[in-house]
This record gives C-alpha cells, structure tokens and sequence, in this order.
C-alpha cells in the first residue's frame, strides 16, 4: 500500500524492512495508549454516559417499574371486586402512587449513604466501601427500587463489593458483623452481579490522587510544606468517597474527579501545578512567577503532546481526555523500590508512544480547567436527601408493594374514628410506620 | 435477548467449574461453556469465579482468552468462552509431535504479548503454566484461567505467596515474599520457555522444599550482591549454596539456541524480581528480531502424525 508514487527501489527497500519486522510492526500498528486501554474498561464501555443518556436511562427503569406497580395495583383492584369500596379505593390511589424517577433517586442515594456508613462500620478498606457504593448505584440504575428494595440489597452490595476487591470475608462471619443472616445477603447476589453485567473491575480515583500527590511534591519541590500535604492527601481521599455519592462519576474519569476534589481542596495550589504542567510557557511566567517556570517547560511539552486529540464536545467523551491528566498515576516516581523495573519499562514504553512533533496534539489548560471546574460543580450539587424524605418516599414505595396494608389501616382507622374523633397527626406518623419497622436492621 | 447455546461433551472439571464444549445457536459456532459450580458455594459466588469474571471482563486481547457471554441457567454461572481445542501442556508432551525453533519463538512471542496485555492493565496472572496457555484452531496461544489473578498491588500491600503452580514459582515466592509484582509472572514464563525447547519440565521440584533446591540447582543460589538483603527471607539459611551456571553449562542443557534466546531466557530467570526483565524487555529483545521469523501461528503442526 505504500509506494505507488515513490520509485521501485524505495518501495523495495520499503517492503524488505516491511517483511524484516513485519512481526512486530504490522501496518496498522498504533501504539496502545493509557486512553485504549481505559477506552476498553468495563467502567467506560457501560458505565459512562452522558447527562441526557443518563436520565434516559433512569427514566426508562422507572417507567418500567411503574408499568408493573400499575398493572399490580389494578390486578388488587380487581381481585377485590365488591369488596372495595369508593373511599377504600380513593385512599389506595392517593397512598398506593408509584415513584417518580426523582423519588427513586432520592431513595438510592439515602441507601447509597447508607451502604458507606455500614461499609465504615465494619471496618473496610476505603477501596471496598468505594466499590460497594459503586455496585449499590450501578444496580439501581439497571433496576429500580420499586422491584428491589434497597433495603435488601445493602448487604448483598458490599458482601460482593468484598469479594470483587479480593478483601474475602466468610459469609457467616459477615453476616454476624452485619446483623444480618446468610440467607439474606445471598438472596440477591446473582441479581446483583447480572444487573451489574457482571462487571466487578472498578477503577476508583484513589489511585490518581496518590499519584498526583507524588508529582506535584515533585515538580513543586521545597515549595510544598510536605506536612501540609500529608493532610491535604487524606481530606482528598475523604473528598473523593463523597464524590463517589454524585453523577460525577459517571460522566467524568477517576483522574478528572481527582483534580475536581483536589482543586476543591487547595485552589491555588493545585491551578499552580496544572500550570506548571499544561501551560503555556508565557501563561506559566505571567502567573506563577519566575521561579518555577524552567522546570515546567519540558514536561508540559511532553504532556501536551499526549492529549489533544481526545477534545471533544460530548461530556462523555470529554471525559476521556483526563485519562492523560491521570499520567502521573502510571509514573510512580518515587515508587521505583517497590514496583521495580517494570514500572520504568511501562514508562518509557509510554514515552516512546508520542509521536515527535505533532503539535496540535496539545492539551488545552482552558478546556481542562473547564473540565474540571464542570466536574466540580457536579459534586458540590449533590444534595443530601433527609432522613424524613426518604421515609415518605420508602412509605409510598410500600403501600405500592402492598396495597392490602392500606385497606386494613383505613378501615382500622375507621373503626378507631368511630370511638373516638380521631386526629389528623395519626395520620402521618401512621405513613411513617412501614419505613420504621423495616428500618431497624438496616 | 440471550443467545442460546447448547452443551455437548464434558472435557474438564476443576475445583470450582466444570467445562463443557457447546456451540453457540445462532451461528454453529463452537464454544465452551465453563459452568461454576453452584452447590458448592458456602460463601455465594466463588472467589476463583469472580476474579475470573472480573478480569476476562477487561481483558480483550487476541493473546487472551474471550469471554464471549456469561449467562445463568438453573442458578449456576455459566461462562461462555472461546473454543481452545488445545494447550501447551499437550504439545509439549506429546513427542510424535515435531515443533521447531521458529515455532518456540511464535508461541513464546505469543505468551508474552498476551502476559503483557495484562500487565499493562495492572493485572498479575499468577497462574501461568503451559496448561493454562490454550491454543485456537488457529494455532493462537491464549492466555487463560485467571481464576488466580489479582489487581497489581499497591505499596505495602500484602499478599498472598502461596500462588502460581510450584514448577513454575518464581524465588521470591519460593521464599514466601509478602510483596511482589509482575516480575513472578515473568519468571513462569521463562520456565516455559525452557520447557519448550527441552520438552520436559525445566525445574520439577517434588515439593515446597526440594522446589528450592532444584531451582537453585539449575540457576545458581541468590546471593547479597545480586539480590540485596535476600538472606532476610527466613528459609534462607538452611539453603545449600549453588554457585550460578557458566554460560558454556547453559549453552550445553540448551543445545542449538542462539545467545540472545539464552540472554531472553536468563533475563527472565534473573534471580532478584527487580533484576528481571518486564514482559517489554522481553518483547523488544534481540530473540524476536533474529532469525528465524516467529512462524505463522496457523502453518505450526500441532496434532500428532
């Protein structure tokens, strides 16, 4: 395919050191970048979207539930014929109303608090209440809480989650540290694992944050209070569990919500580094000053070259670009005693991937920061869903499951308003009620 | 939505699965289904299952086994992966079969660029042996059975010694190492590779203990100075010193291989796991770039004559 302009003897030549080392130079061949392999994960391939298709998504599994909650209301209406009367079947329609795709959100995320909170109870490394907290909203976007209660799955989530991060807990022991049984924490798991399209690889910004951590001591040597750092690193970490709570993680990568958290965390200093490492040499001198300026120059040259070409408009997409912001994770730099020489391989292999001179493929500290700072803002929204909220939202899912329950309580209520005028505070304390009888074991 | 396969003939039964061979409905294709075993499970899915799962899940690679589907039928997993007629365990053993140095250097080529695969998405096997590496109708190697595999650790994780099959453990396992990294993967690998051109297993210890001697034996006892503070490790002392093998011994247990096979294999039988070669320095050594060519997977004759 080469030579049809070129002269014979070229594209002879061309062809012998073709064959010569055509088995490792095939002529497709394109060097795998970080952004490949990242493109291939299972947390990219089916759990990445965009904001719209997101909400499709969500829609989508709460019309569903609703369709069957409906169909199942009906089938109790007509199962009891007669039997109903006019204010029965007025109560049912006004208590027994399917959830909106809002409401339901609201319920995963006080689970999804929840999980975390169990997660940190028992102990577990940051890396599996990460994975639980993952799992738990991964499924409730495949299923809705109107056919799974969240309730039920909250074990089921981390037992998995324990599992999948290689942190193995015997069921009977987890059961007894959970206050839960067998029985139930197994109930669910193969749902669990289909619903998640058994995909169990998580890639959690933790490990981003530790190595931008290493590169920012780096580059910004003795001019960071190392003790200061230290602190910064763990609020991160803490930062970053949260972050895990929001959509931030489904429409950006580990590595951009790792600069979200981190420049969340220390605005300046971290503008600082990102200047250092992806301006422009006269952006870096008018504002960082002099003093850091040199160092910066050769690395950000070689780290332009690597992005570019992933800028595009679709949040998803976009997403991919920190994938190379992330680097500095895959050079360990002061890690060298433990990972040895395969680590130094991994990285001049990287290094030989960039092609000399294309220079459009440079990263754009703006459209980085934009990336960044939208990331941020995504976190920062997340709103925490109260305790009452999620009481009525569980009680109306309930009363749904189990409409006969609002027969018998009205027409308990009744009897009782018979002896006595009954107040309208019972009411709601009544409504109350299912969440506060299942919620003792959670 | 699910496609529907069919199970034929039982071929294999592990501690945690059972294979069948099948063929996929909708297009007669051959597969083979390796259903987890679920009566067993105390403890819901199986450990072995779930790295399975989880790794194949990410690993796509022409060196690599495919997980095709995963389905569950009766509440048993069932995975639904590539059909691998054979193995490298088999070849080697089967000696009516002739293999010849380029066919060596196709199939090593092969396992390191599959392995590679995997290292570069921070993923240690640990459980390479010529019977995990499959081969296609092709004649492609597979890297499969990640049932032991693991996500590379960060620092000061511990883990686990009492991994990868004994033949083929490098020293610092041997040794019972809490820390260790893709280099144990690498050293699996250059025993197969030694086994490919002997045709017998190169370091077929009878146990834990005399795995150290005949390991030692063949390549020398590590010392401090190739491999700093190794005498830290506790079964250290009761170790008989073997001084390393000249190159002329090597030269002679491997007869007709070129020197840069020789230094590909010592590169990656190095003694110290931060002497030894990554599966890069593997792939970029001299061994591939000499004649002869790799042969092309599908011209190697594998079945008996």
């Amino acid at each position: 395919m080469a030579s049809k302009s070129t002269s014979p003897s070229a594209a002879l030549l061309n062809d012998s050191i073709k064959s010569l080392v055509s088995k490792h130079l095939p002529d497709d061949y394109k060097r795998v970048t970080d952004d490949d392999l990242y493109r291939h994960s299972s947390q990219y391939r089916h759990w990445s979207y965009t904001v719209g298709h997101l909400r499709e998504k969500r829609i989508e599994t709460n019309l569903k539930a609703v369709k069957l909650i409906q169909a199942k209301l009906q089938k109790f209406i007509d199962e009891q014929g007669d039997n109903i009367s006019q204010s029965e079947l007025q109560t049912l329609k006004s208590k027994a109303v399917p959830l909106t795709m809002e409401e339901e959100l609201k319920l995963v995320n006080f689970y999804t608090k929840k999980v975390q909170v169990i997660g940190k109870h028992l102990n577990l490394p940051t890396e599996v209440i990460a994975t639980s907290i993952t799992f738990f909203r991964r499924f409730y976007l495949e299923e809705s809480v109107m056919k799974y209660d969240p309730k039920e799955l909250v074990h089921t989530t981390i037992f998995l989650a324990c599992k999948a991060e290689n942190y193995f807990i015997g069921v009977d022991s987890f059961a007894k540290k959970a206050k839960s049984t067998k029985d139930e924490i197994l109930k669910y798991e193969f749902k669990l694992l289909e619903s998640l399209k058994f995909t169990l690889l998580n890639h959690h910004p933790y490990k981003p944050l530790h190595g931008f951590f290493l590169d920012i001591q780096q580059m910004l040597y003795g001019k960071v209070d190392l003790k200061y750092m230290g602190k910064m690193y763990d609020k991160c970490r803490r930062k970053i569990t949260e972050a895990l709570l929001t959509d931030a993680v489904y429409h950006f990568t580990p590595p951009q919500i790792t600069l979200a958290v981190l420049i969340d965390e220390d605005e300046l200093l971290v503008t600082r580094y990102l200047q250092m490492k992806f301006g422009k040499p006269e952006e870096t001198v008018e504002e960082t000053g002099t003093e850091i300026v040199t160092p910066a120059k050769e690395n950000a040259q070689k780290e332009k070259q690597e992005v570019k070409q992933e800028v595009k408009q679709e949040v998803k997409q976009e997403g991919e670009k920190s994938e190379q912001n992330g680097k500095p994770e895959d050079h360990p730099n002061t890690e060298k005693e433990e990972e040895g020489a395969e680590t130094k391989q991994e990285e001049e292999e990287e290094e030989a991937e960039v092609p000399d001179g294309k220079d459009e493929n440079t990263i754009e500290l703006d459209k980085l920061m934009e990336q960044i700072m939208a990331c941020k803002e995504m976190i920062a929204s997340m709103s925490v869903v109260s305790t009452q909220d999620a009481k009525l939202i569980y009680a109306k899912n309930y009363y749904c499951q189990y409409p006969d329950i609002v027969i018998q309580k009205l027409k308990r209520k009744q009897e009782q308003e018979q002896e006595q005028v009954g107040s309208e505070s019972k009411e709601t304390t009544e409504e109350v009620s299912p969440m506060k009888k299942q919620k003792t074991d959670v | 939505m699910r496609e529907s396969y069919s199970k034929e003939n039982k071929v294999g039964e592990g501690t945690y699965a059972v294979v069948y061979l099948g063929t996929r409905q909708s297009d007669s294709k051959k597969i083979a289904i390796k259903e987890i075993k679920t009566s067993e499970f105390k403890d819901g899915l199986d450990m072995s299952a779930i790295r399975e799962v989880k790794y194949l899940q990410e690993l796509e690679h022409p060196n690599v086994i495919r997980l095709m589907d995963i389905f569950m039928a009766y509440n048993n997993l069932n995975l639904v992966l590539e059909f691998l007629p054979s193995d490298l365990e088999v070849v080697i053993k089967d000696k009516s079969v002739l293999f010849t140095q380029a066919d060596i250097k196709s199939w090593l080529l092969m396992t390191l660029r599959g392995v590679h695969h995997c290292h570069r998405n921070f993923v240690l096997h640990r459980d390479l042996k010529p019977n995990n590496l499959l081969i296609s109708p092709e004649g492609i190697i597979k890297v499969a059975d990640f049932g032991l595999a693991r996500a590379v650790p960060n620092p000061r994780e511990i883990l686990t010694s009492n991994v990868v099959t004994r033949w083929y453990r490098a020293p610092e396992l041997l040794f019972g190492a809490k820390h260790y990294t893709y280099a144990v993967d690498v050293w699996s690998v250059g025993v197969i590779f030694a086994e490919m051109l002997l045709r017998v297993p190169y370091l077929p210890g009878k146990d834990d203990v005399d795995q150290m001697e005949v390991t030692f034996r063949a390549l020398g006892t590590p010392t401090e100075k190739d491999w700093p503070s190794v005498s830290m490790f506790p079964s250290y002392n009761k170790l008989q010193i073997y001084p390393p093998p000249s190159r002329d011994e090597l030269r002679n247990r491997f007869i007709a291989v070129s020197s840069s096979a020789l230094n590909l294999m010592c590169g990656m039988l190095e003694m110290n796991p931060g002497n030894r070669w990554s599966t890069v320095q593997c792939l970029e050594s001299a061994y591939f770039k000499e004649l002869p060519s790799p042969s092309n997977p599908a011209d190697i004759n594998i079945s008996s004559s």
